[in-house]
């Protein structure tokens, strides 16, 4: 992209079609988030270092070498402590809102009101009977017993722990974290708790604030991710490996194209089902022109569905691309339909799309975009006619393509290899973990990084996160993503076959004898939740804790508030967690001293905020020898 | 005379001097909106991560003042304020001085179509710059040349340690 002058590297991309894209935005005259980002430059340092608090009328209070304390007296510490907790409050909120949407469809999925089944009674079963309920019950029975279980869980005091921390946290941490007084009970009660404590003075001791922001991170881990996955799994099916393609190449000009775009899939799910069952709209989409009807992922949505390509994702018709490519995927003019769900819908994406044909549609109750007065929010029971609705739409929405701005699709595309995760990786590795196991201790796998998160245009679209998986990868570390990452590490071919000769000689021999990538796709971020999954299995099988375990986390590009939830939470469960860009604490000490460094002596884990990425490729590969040699391997 | 000083590694990019700015050159309507108000005459702009606050020098040999082809960019002989503000109605909006000033400190201005070019006045209605008074950090100060020499003096010094 050009770059107009001085040396910021916000309007560049990693990506070629995004480039293409870019200079196609410019020529039609629609600014995006790559503009928009130099008019907000320079950005205030109070807040990009924490220190500015506004919550009462005092205020705002910046803190500076004249003033060291608020007007109330808080320090530094106070703000940026309380600060980060409202973040990660926010994060978890969102989370519990999923689960919430997960269970009810659950329940109506049991009862019969819903084009979804019980796919994975196994799983269903095995969760049931942890959580104490009598599992040789009717499969639907039981599903509803279970949604019963998780519902109270996430209702209830805070004084009550919660069932799936104690039943699924490895033992070490359990003590750990109960030394620590940070075992959660219900996360709506833990939320307002910590809401209430982040109020102007009430809680405003910077230790205890960073430890209820630990506690919500557990409370996030348990309930916001591995409930809600597994919920997802049940309805929708186990991960599968599979294989599609990623990039706006993959958009057909001769089709009726509906994206899906956001974290929940089960619209999306319906809408393939019917382009799949449905021969009235077939013919319709014929008779406006069209030779067909396709569904295709944006961010997590779309990660969901290419997990599962063999069950509920069937007929997905490709991954588009993550957060910073939806007003350009818009801009192709190629997409006559983006459905729209829970978080991360721009209201750039409308800016772009008012210079096309494109029509926005929520298909979630708490999302709403000005401008946008399409809103069919999911509801489990009408989601079969909310899916003809949506596809009706796009058919009408098709026949005005290309008459306001040209159709402009960009060549690149790439092939993918996803569908990783714990059991699929299981059924690889011959039914059991021990063969990763060998091959860890024997060294052919020096470690395993898991590069989460989200995308982020502060150091280039994408540039952050691809230069640490390709650093990671010449160290022999295996690299597993999750989130807007493995959007962008698909479009650039990371999670091919090929990819293996980016990998350093003895992951890369490894990788090829097991026929798979050197970058595992464990889909979409709530999927963050998997790896903790696997690693609690790994540390297990071992006998160790997870923060013995040659393993390390890192959010390279994070963004928004549930990232800074799987953060904390990173650290909480004992990880090396490396983040880019700084998170905001950095203009207070002891804030940044505990993240940094204090919190290894009480998790095990700590974050690292080294922005160079070859650096923190360093540091990595240095906290995993260092804990080879701890484990004496 | 007394000018505006800049000591940049002090500032934070919060923007404060600029919203000073603009609100004390808007009259007296508080609760307008900034944007809507005009842009302000003091700058901020980033250089990769680093901010650089821009100001007017008042330049002894002002080459705003040599460009502009109407005269109504002028030195006051007593203040040394350079402003296009003591000769009301002269300026046409032409942007020579946009153009001349090696500072890149005056903006263009349309307001109910009338051009005009805005710049620095050193608040010379108030007392004393609104910029100066709003920055939380001492990144802008308002100094003789002399006072501000010993100032950056006693800055060096501080640092040497």
């Amino acid at each position: 992209m050009p770059n107009c002058y001085g040396d910021c590297t916000t309007c560049t991309s990693s990506h070629a079609s995004i480039q293409e894209m870019y200079l196609q935005t410019k020529e039609l005259g629609i600014e995006t988030t790559f503009d928009r980002y130099r008019n907000q430059l320079p950005q205030c340092g109070f807040g990009t270092e924490g220190v500015c608090c506004q919550l009462c009328s005092h205020g705002p209070c910046r803190i500076t070498p004249k003033a060291p304390r608020a007007i109330c007296g808080a320090t530094a510490d106070t703000i940026a402590a309380r600060n980060l907790l409202r973040l990660e409050a926010h994060g978890l909120s969102a989370y519990c809102h999923q689960l919430e949407e997960a269970i009810h469809t659950l329940k109506a999925t049991a009862q019969g009101k819903t084009p979804y089944a019980i796919r994975e009674e196994g799983k269903l079963r095995e969760i049931a009977g942890l959580v104490g309920l009598d599992d040789s019950k009717e499969k639907n029975a039981l599903a509803l017993d279970l949604a019963e279980v998780l519902t109270h869980e996430l209702r209830k005091g805070t004084e009550e722990p919660l069932a799936l921390v104690e039943l699924l946290a490895p033992k070490a941490r359990l003590q750990k974290w109960s030394g620590l007084g940070i075992i959660p009970g219900g996360p709506l009660s833990e939320l307002r708790d910590a809401l209430t404590m982040a109020m102007s003075n009430i809680n405003t001791d910077p230790v205890s604030l960073l430890l209820t922001a630990m506690r919500l991170s557990i409370a996030t881990g348990y309930m916001g991710l591995v409930a809600t996955i597994t919920l997802q799994d049940i309805i929708l099916g186990n991960p599968q490996i599979g294989k599609t393609r990623a990039d706006l190449g993959v958009l057909d000009l001769e089709t009726v194209n509906i994206v899906a775009h956001g974290h929940v899939p089960y619209v999306a799910v319906a809408v393939l089902q019917e382009i799949a069952g449905n021969e009235t709209l077939l013919e319709k989409a014929r008779k406006a022109g069209a030779s067909g009807i396709k569904l295709y992922g944006s961010m997590d949505t779309g990660q969901e569905l290419l997990q599962r390509l063999g069950t509920a994702g069937q007929g997905f018709g490709g991954q588009l691309g993550n957060w910073l490519t939806q007003e350009l995927m818009v801009a192709t003019g190629a997409v006559d339909l983006v459905m729209m769900d829970l978080n991360c819908s721009i209201p750039g994406m409308k800016l772009a799309a008012d210079k096309f044909h494109t029509r926005l549609v929520s298909v979630s109750h708490v999302l709403r975009m000005e401008g946008v007065t399409d809103n069919l929010d999911y509801k489990p029971e009408k989601v079969k006619e909310q899916a003809v609705q949506l596809i009706e739409m796009a058919i009408e929405a098709y026949q005005n393509r290309g008459k306001v701005n040209p159709v402009h699709i960009p060549p690149h595309q790439s092939e993918v290899i996803a569908g990783v995760g714990v059991e699929s990786l299981l059924n690889i590795l011959g039914g059991s973990l021990n063969p990763l196991l060998e091959v860890i201790k024997s060294g052919q796998i020096k470690g395993i990084a898991a590069v989460v998160g989200c995308t982020n245009n502060r150091n280039g679209h994408d540039s952050a996160s691809l230069t640490l998986i390709k650093e990671l990868l010449k160290r022999d570390i295996l690299v597993i993503t999750a989130g807007c990452v493995s959007s962008g590490a698909q479009i650039e071919g990371l999670q091919t076959l090929e990819a293996n000769s980016l990998a350093g000689d003895k992951l890369q021999s490894i990788c090829t004898a097991l026929g798979i990538p050197p970058v595992l796709n464990f889909g979409s971020c709530i999927d963050i939740g998997r790896i903790g999954i696997a690693v609690t299995a790994i540390a297990n099988t071992l006998g160790v804790d997870t923060s013995d375990l040659p393993v390390a986390a890192s959010a390279p590009e994070y963004l928004e508030q549930k990232a800074v939830a799987d953060g904390i939470f990173a650290v909480a469960f004992g990880l090396l967690t490396h983040l880019g860009p700084v998170p905001p604490v950095a203009g207070a000490p002891l804030v940044t001293k505990i993240l940094t460094c204090d919190a290894e002596d009480l998790t095990g884990g700590k974050v690292s905020v080294e922005q160079d990425m070859v650096k923190a490729a360093d540091i990595i590969e240095a906290h995993i020898q260092a804990k080879r040699e701890k484990l004496g391997i | 005379m007394k000018r505006i000083f800049v000591i940049k590694e002090k500032c934070t990019a919060c923007l404060n001097c600029v919203v000073a700015c603009q609100k004390s050159h808007a009259g007296s309507d508080f609760y307008a909106p900034i944007r809507d108000i005009e842009p302000g005459r003091i700058y901020i702009q980033a250089v990769g991560a680093s901010p650089v606050p821009l100001v007017c020098m008042h330049c002894e040999e002002p080459a705003c003042v040599k460009a502009c082809i109407t005269g109504a960019m002028r030195k006051d002989p007593d203040s040394g304020i350079v402003s296009n503000e003591f000769t009301p109605g002269k300026c046409v909006g032409c942007w020579m001085c946009v153009m001349a000033c090696p500072y890149g400190v005056i903006s263009p201005k349309a307001e109910h179509g009338k051009k005009m070019a805005i710049k620095c006045d050193l608040c010379m209605k108030r007392n004393g710059p609104a910029c100066i008074e709003s920055c939380p950090t001492g990144a802008i100060v308002y100094m003789e040349e002399a006072e501000f020499a010993d100032y950056k003096q006693c800055l060096a010094a501080v640092n040497s340690i």
